[in-house]
């Protein structure tokens, strides 16, 4: 196995694929500090710095494309050492990162929350980009608490996370800013501080509000705003400027199309999903949530007397819900609306594959799960999640994808289906 | 969350069935769109109202209930469409005022066309989800 003897001070640029481990001395990577017996593992297409701290030997195995890279200077600009030394003097509570798509936020969020654990604070990071998510699976935004170094993001623990049901905060803002703010007040009780990582979604109406609405119900100590060319300007006019730190664009970030990024997230939940089991729970036990089904006062189905095989009904204050084996025709429709206003009909097997948020009574996410079939004669619904444990489901949030159980994304949901 | 977050969808589907009601019928469709960019206009943080008025914009009624001063769009049995105000209505004629007149009657099933007869052309892409975003273009349920 390839070893490298490496001097105090000395810079390795690790190129994934590659597994690593400290024989003896220290090192940081991602700004983690690691010892002897440390292994660390890097995926393909990720890259992390190792500085020397001690005197240091480390063993090495390359995969695919793995490279290691004697670098001449640190690639941690100094600017980040100066904001990081602010930040462990001033201690702030949350401290939000902002930025286009691959600025190197992530990279950012991990370095900042190692160095903090380095110097005895504990960090949350909250990973907000519900498509590309570190932290917690795609559709969801998730908090993780550095206890332990971590070079990636994506190997911090989840500790809380918060159902978005979409791979876009587009059309979903009031789940993204309530969650968000959620998975705030949670980390703030579990660590010393919150590192926000906030999507790239920040030009236009929608993504102006997205990062606005998320800076006012977010209030952070400190902005950190990674810019090339001002980018940011126009969100951080918003700011009161002495919470705003910018911080250049690293030459070294690598960008991704957004084939690859549909890829990564494809591959995210089918992982997710390799141990799932199927999961049915009774409707009379669980509430249905951010939906109109189940919401309003069941209707006797023999007295709607259409010309169709009606599996459920209820009326709402918006008029009524049918449910039908098949799809209902225009003229059963017709007689419907003439008797109760608005008609809103969902056809059995629609919610097939629908991904949904499987939360406990105190709203906490549990996990995530894909709709297998709704039984409305039993009043069951069967869901394919990794949850295990169905006593502890409460409720069941809908999302707007459809996904199969490989992680493949087959549709969306136009809203209000349900 | 499968729950509206805004009335959006409910007027993109008012303007998508109105469309299919009236296809082929440009003098409507047109009435139709000039309207949407009015009330747009007028009133674009109500999406909602924008929809539920969209529809009365054209409306069926017989000829006889037609008044003087009125907008209609007349659809002849020749093919041909005319629309305008109406100016007066007599016992065998309808007159209509700042008139437009439509022919729609169906070409044959090859058309040739003489270059120099040919004013402007656009070029029309279908699927053009498949073309420019195929990571979306799902399966049609």
């Amino acid at each position: 196995m390839p070893e490298l003897k490496l001097k105090r001070g000395d810079v390795v640029m690790l190129e994934g694929q590659l597994s690593l481990e400290v024989k003896g001395g220290e090192v940081l990577i991602s700004g983690g500090l690691r010892g002897k017996g440390s292994k660390v593992v890097i995926p393909r297409a990720k890259s992390v710095p190792l500085e020397v701290e001690e005197d240091a030997l480390v063993t090495y195995t390359l995969g695919q494309d793995g490279k290691v890279e004697q670098l001449s200077e640190r690639t941690i600009p100094r600017e980040w050492d100066a904001l990081i030394s602010e930040i462990i003097k001033r201690r702030p509570k949350v401290i939000l990162v902002m930025g286009n798509v691959d600025v190197g936020k992530s990279f950012f969020t991990t370095y900042l929350a190692n160095t903090m654990l380095r110097h005895g604070l504990r960090a949350g990071a909250i990973d907000s980009d519900v498509g590309q998510s570190d932290i917690g699976p795609p559709t969801t935004m998730g908090l993780g608490i550095f206890e332990q170094p971590a070079a990636l993001l994506y190997e911090v623990p989840l500790s809380s996370a918060y159902f978005v049901g979409s791979m876009s905060p587009s059309e979903h803002m009031l789940e993204f800013v309530v969650g968000v703010k959620w998975l705030v007040e949670h980390g703030l009780k579990k660590a010393d501080m919150v590192i926000v990582n906030t999507p790239g979604w920040i030009f236009g109406g929608p993504g102006r509000s997205l990062q606005l609405y998320t800076l006012e119900t977010v209030d952070p100590d400190i902005v950190v705003a990674f810019q090339r060319e001002g980018e940011l300007e126009h969100l951080l006019s918003s700011v009161p400027p002495a919470r705003v730190r910018r911080l250049p664009v690293s030459a070294k970030v690598r960008s991704r199309s957004s084939a690859e990024r549909a890829s990564l997230r494809a591959m995210f939940l089918g992982k997710y999903f390799e141990d799932a089991g199927k999961l049915v729970l009774d409707l009379q036990k669980v509430r249905l949530k951010r939906c109109y089904l189940h919401t309003g006062r069941p209707v006797d189905i023999g007295t709607l007397g259409v010309q169709a095989q009606v599996l459920h009904a209820e009326q709402m204050p918006e008029g009524v819900l049918v449910v039908t084996k098949r799809k209902m025709d225009e003229d059963a429709i017709r007689e419907l609306e003439a008797r109760f206003g608005h008609v809103r009909t969902i056809t059995q097997g629609s919610e097939r594959n629908v991904i949904v948020g499987l939360t406990n009574d105190a709203n906490e996410l549990l996990g995530i799960g894909i709709i297998e079939r709704i039984d409305y004669e039993r009043g069951q619904i069967a869901v394919l999640t990794p949850v295990k444990n169905a006593g502890e489901v409460a409720a069941v949030q809908f999302g707007s994808m459809r996904i199969k159980p490989d992680g493949e994304e087959i549709g969306t949901v136009k809203q209000g289906t349900f | 969350m499968t729950l509206e977050q805004s009335e959006y969808q409910r007027l993109v589907e008012r303007i998508i069935e109105l469309s299919e009601r009236y296809r082929g019928d440009p003098n409507a469709c047109e009435a139709i769109l000039l309207e949407l960019r009015t009330l747009y206009k007028k009133i674009p943080i109500y999406p909602g109202i924008i929809a539920m008025l969209l529809p009365k914009v054209v409306q069926p009624i017989e000829v006889d209930k037609l008044k003087e001063g009125e907008e209609a769009a007349l659809v002849l049995k020749d093919g041909r469409m005319v629309s305008g105000k109406v100016v007066e209505i007599g016992p065998t004629e309808i007159k209509l005022a700042e008139c437009k007149q439509l022919d729609i009657s169906t070409p044959p099933e090859k058309v040739s066309v003489r270059r120099e007869d040919v004013r402007e052309a656009k070029l029309i892409t279908r699927v053009v989800l498949e073309k420019e975003w195929p990571s979306l273009d799902f399966e049609e349920e």
